[in-house]
């Protein structure tokens, strides 16, 4: 391994020993502090932790979302705010949580943390919100949303002969179909691809069924070093690396029928170093399953986003965290030995993190 | 006695429009072409041996700084990748359906986002031509310019007035609307409220009680519900009070100093705060103060103000807080509720 790589791994063994999420709601009429609590109850009824024994606490959400300044202040309160927690909070997806917490256990100074993802959609307009993430001088003022950018990376994959509306469509089925089995997912239920290529475009060559739900929902899980995580947990989920990167925030500077990032990521993570049972992608658009697919170098023998996906149920700010507790959870149960879970963030899959789990010690 | 669980058409929808007017410098690259959009031009900047639009400050390969080499591009250009917006934003630059299209521009070689007035998706095709329109009331921002299908140049009219200055300075005007529906705990302390009563909810766990309640006690991280709810007295002590000198920052009304308190309410363990006092003279009000509302009449009562999120509209349905004439309360035990 190059030093870069050897970063990426992780000189302590840090594994997930808990997981816990909510519904994905398409809204959720009490405040995201209640969605936070529910997942951190369950997390500490499940592990039989006191909240004193989570050492580091850090959670990821957006107060853009919840159209409330310091919004981020008031979700600790899911925590319970007594005692004083350690806490830090990315305005970020709970991936990228995840990522600064297993950044902290590296230190060696604390064995547990407790990570979270939460957010609720429904009460803005996400269309509205989200252009403010794009370049302040030449494209926020247009109000470039997501769904009329991933409609250029649509039709940029599409022109390459890279996939279809057809092929867009099937993601869509599949994922619908698969969430039957889920009990978290919004939308479920079996769809034919003829049904779905009938339905009208809401922003070509993307139908409304190929854009993520307007999602409500929390998530949560726990880490812990070395020993601990072998007393907590019958079979902890060992990170076995775990890297993000970005692309060019200009989207005329980029190729779109890739993710170069998500490719680099995949690479400092080591997602090629042995077989691949399970991935849950970021797929908030159908037709970023196969640039993903490319990206991460999966073969056909990898299942792709067997809870549905986020298709199915999209808590902004939970939706990467749930890829890793989807796949934490099928490694947990025996279901699957290594995984991979990748999570995204910023228009046409700008930024992208990659992280490998696996079952044995 | 706990307020009754609230009829379905009470949990009516607040909605609240958040607002931050950004201003940002534009620097030595973007102050120049923001410059031309206004003048009716679009440049770019040549890095390497590229040419680069929308320009740059940096290399897009390194990072590196890099001195600022304009150069001219446009008006016409090819059309990359594109989508039709089928239902335009309130954001978009039309409010009709039109096409966001990568356009490369002719002495160019990287791709702009903009949009393309094109009436109809069929209309657009990857490899046609756009050319660029200008407005004519130009403020020297990307929304100057759209393109329009075809290779047909048309000159930017000249500006009402005198341009000026070049452009340093860009404003833009964030202004979102949140809305959702009163959350249950709220609409029955609304009710309450209506009512002429203050509801609280007591903690299952520890037996505090919390006015308003968020609907959880983030003590004992547990959730509370209807059966909870309890009435608490509406009288109580100051616990805390500022005098705020008003600054007219963007969307401050007031002119003149006033109190800003917060009063422990007989029966709660949690102070009410950001409590609006008029009518006592700063120089008399102190912590301690045994004060007590003076309800409006119930027919003048308005909870319209109150929604899921900061504090609880007192002014709607209390017409003032009076001194009662009760002794001071002790102010030892009430600095554990400054806030």
């Amino acid at each position: 391994l190059s030093p870069a790589n050897r970063q990426n791994r992780g000189a302590r063994d840090v594994a997930v020993v808990a997981v816990s999420q909510t519904p994905s709601y398409a809204q959720f009429n009490d405040s995201e502090p209640k969605l936070i609590m529910r997942c951190v109850t369950d997390l500490l009824d499940r592990t039989g932790l006191d909240r004193d024994d989570l050492q580091f606490t850090i959670a990821g959400s957006c107060d853009y979302l919840s159209g409330m300044p310091f919004a981020f202040v008031s979700n600790i309160d899911g925590v319970g705010a007594w005692p004083p927690v350690y806490e830090s909070h990315v305005e970020m997806d709970g991936a990228w949580a995840l990522f600064e917490a297993w950044i902290r256990l590296q230190l060696g100074d604390v064995d547990t943390a407790l990570v979270i993802g939460s957010g609720k959609s429904s009460p803005g307009r996400p269309r509205e919100v989200f252009p403010l993430q794009t370049d302040p001088y030449v494209m926020a003022p247009l109000g470039l949303d997501p769904v009329s950018l991933a409609g250029i990376q649509a039709r940029a994959v599409i022109d390459a002969g890279l996939a279809s509306e057809q092929a867009f469509a099937e993601v869509v089925a599949r994922n619908r179909h698969d969430a039957v089995a889920n009990p978290n997912a919004q939308m479920s239920g079996d769809v034919t691809v003829d049904d779905l290529l009938a339905q009208p475009y809401l922003s070509t060559p993307l139908r409304a069924h190929d854009c993520p739900p307007v999602s409500d929902g929390a998530a949560a899980l726990i880490l812990a070093a070395g020993n601990r995580a072998r007393d907590l947990a019958e079979r902890p989920v060992w990170i076995r690396g775990l890297d993000h990167r970005m692309d060019s925030h200009h989207p005329g500077l980029r190729d779109l029928t890739e993710s170069a990032s998500a490719a680099t990521a995949a690479v400092n993570a080591g997602v090629a170093d042995g077989a691949v049972d399970v991935a849950e992608l970021m797929v908030t658009f159908s037709h970023e399953e196969g640039i993903l697919r490319r990206a991460l170098m999966l073969g056909d023998d990898t299942v792709v986003n067997p809870s549905g996906g986020p298709l199915v149920g999209h808590p902004v700010m939970a939706t990467g965290l749930i890829r890793v507790i989807e796949v934490a959870r099928r490694i947990a149960a025996g279901d699957a030995d290594r995984g991979v879970a990748h999570a995204s963030s910023g228009a046409l899959l700008q930024q992208n993190l990659v992280c490998v789990l696996e079952g044995s010690a | 006695m706990p307020a009754a669980t609230p009829d379905p058409s009470e949990l009516r929808t607040v909605t609240l429009t958040l607002e931050y007017p950004y201003t940002r410098t534009t620097g030595p690259v973007m102050g120049p072409f923001l410059t031309a959009l206004r003048d009716g031009k679009i440049i770019a900047t040549r890095i390497g041996t590229r040419v680069i639009c929308p320009p740059l400050e940096y290399d897009p390969a390194t990072g590196a700084t890099v001195d600022p080499d304009f150069v001219e591009v446009g008006p016409s250009g090819t059309v990359g990748a594109w989508t039709w917006v089928a239902e335009p934003t309130p954001k978009h630059p039309f409010d009709h359906p039109f096409a966001f299209a990568l356009i490369t521009l002719d002495g160019a070689d990287t791709a702009l986002v903009h949009a393309v007035d094109a009436g109809a998706p069929e209309a657009m095709a990857t490899g046609m031509r756009v050319t660029a329109r200008f407005g004519d009331d130009r403020k020297g921002a990307i929304t100057d310019v759209w393109f329009v299908p075809g290779a047909r140049a048309q000159a930017a009219r000249p500006l009402a007035e005198p341009p000026g200055e070049p452009v340093a300075i860009t404003e833009h005007l964030i202004s979102l609307v949140v809305s959702e529906p009163l959350y249950p705990h709220r609409a029955r302390f609304a009710r309450g409220l209506l009512d002429g009563r203050i509801i609280g909810q007591r903690s299952p766990v520890s037996a505090k009680v919390y006015v308003p309640s968020n609907g959880y006690d983030n003590l004992e991280r547990v959730e509370m519900t209807d059966a909870d709810d309890v009435e608490v007295s509406d009288r109580g002590s100051v616990s805390s009070f500022t005098v705020i000198t008003p600054v007219q920052y963007y969307g401050q009304r007031e002119t003149e100093p006033y109190i800003r308190a917060s009063i422990l309410l007989d029966g709660a363990n949690s102070p009410i705060t950001g409590v609006d006092i008029r009518d006592l003279p700063v120089d008399q009000f102190r912590v301690g103060m045994r004060v007590q509302a003076v309800w409006k009449p119930a027919a003048e009562r308005d909870v319209s103000d109150i929604g899921n999120r900061f504090g609880a509209a007192w002014e709607g349905v209390i017409e003032r807080w009076q001194p009662t004439g009760e002794p001071d309360a002790d102010p030892r035990p009430l600095q554990e509720f400054a806030f």
